[in-house]
């Protein structure tokens, strides 16, 4: 039975999602630290702030603009995540999420289901660009980064809480170091634990952030409607936070058939669940 | 009538290669144990886990464990 070393934990709300963070010898200021950093940064890419960066960046289209390097690395971020999901994993969604009635933080009350309307998603380097310092949107566009600047976050919040640490902020998830007992760290993953050692995990799903039976945050950017793919949540293993909820989005959208030898080719674990 | 029969039997000899050699290649697909023929890698695809509401598989990079878990994966 090995040693286990006590755990430093510290929970906060933030994101509109649970957050936690956890170290080995740790200090308890530097998961605060990481606490103040994850609401700065939440404050800084929120789409539902007008006064966001995000949100001006997204009021601002057609000439380039300054960006802060943090955007400036989502953004390129995104980029390689369309890439890599084959145009799946879009972050130019966000008239198509507003179009199904999600303007607003769910927390502040659930969307009125209307009639379903599709919306048209622009492939995303056909209206984003990145320069050093610089991103210019075309007008037709806007974005919402979502699941991708929360697994972007966890990575670097891991770093920054020492050498063996989790940061875990609303289930996207990555951990560094030999966990408490030095074997791993142990992490619920489809109803099993396994053992994470600088790793990353995270989870799709239309289960949650839904209001009707056809309404869901989800957008399919192929119909840019709310995703029907017959898997409902996939939960994925992979290097790193960010690229597990790249692999976990892209195998919900590929759907049932193709997503078994999806993640068999880019996780190193996954869970689906129709 | 002398290059007529060269050209005859050129012909002649290059009709007669083509059918000994489309007969040797039909009669010799594949020959297992000829030399420096690769090693095809065998891939894995883990080892699925049926469990209630789906299907989790695990690569040889991660391992379960029978720990209490300290967070969790999860939709938000």
């Amino acid at each position: 039975m090995p040693l286990r070393a006590p755990v430093e934990a510290h929970h906060f709300e933030a994101l509109g999602t649970n957050c936690s963070l956890f170290a080995v010898g740790g200090s308890r200021g530097r998961l605060l630290q990481g606490e103040f950093w994850v609401r700065r940064l939440g404050a800084q890419l929120t789409r539902f702030s007008p006064d966001s960066e995000l949100s001006r960046f997204n009021d601002a289209p057609g000439g380039w603009r300054d960006i802060s390097p943090e955007l400036e690395s989502l953004l390129r971020e995104s980029l390689r995540a369309f890439e890599t999901s084959g145009g799946l994993v879009n972050v130019a969604v966000l008239h198509a999420m507003e179009a199904v009635g999600y303007t607003t933080p769910l927390a502040r009350g659930w969307p009125v289901a209307s009639e379903l309307r599709a919306c048209s998603v622009p492939p995303l380097p056909d209206v984003l660009a990145v320069r050093p310092g610089a991103a210019r949107l075309e007008p037709r566009a806007a974005i919402d980064l979502g699941g991708i600047a929360k697994g972007w976050m966890a990575d670097r919040l891991r770093d920054s809480l020492g050498p063996n640490a989790v940061a875990n902020l609303g289930g996207d998830l990555s951990a560094v170091g030999w966990g408490p007992a030095g074997d791993g760290w142990p992490v619920g993953l489809g109803g099993a634990t396994v053992l994470l050692r600088d790793q990353g995990a995270a989870t799709s799903s239309v289960r949650r952030r839904r209001w009707s039976r056809e309404h869901h945050h989800l957008i399919d950017p192929r119909t840019g409607l709310p995703a029907n793919t017959g898997l409902e949540e996939v939960s994925v293993v992979a290097t790193s936070g960010v690229e597990a909820e790249v692999v976990a989005k892209t195998a919900l959208l590929v759907g049932p058939e193709l997503a078994p030898a999806y993640c068999a080719a880019h996780a190193l674990a996954w869970w689906l669940s129709p | 009538m002398r290059a007529v029969i060269l050209k005859a039997g050129a012909t002649l000899l290059t009709v007669a290669a083509t059918a000994l050699s489309a007969l040797y290649v039909t009669s010799h697909l594949k020959n297992p144990a000829a030399p420096l023929q690769p090693t095809v890698l065998s891939t894995s695809h883990g080892v699925a886990v049926s469990a209630p509401g789906g299907t989790l598989t695990l690569g040889p990079a991660v391992q379960p464990s029978a720990a209490q878990p300290v967070t969790s994966t999860y939709a938000s």
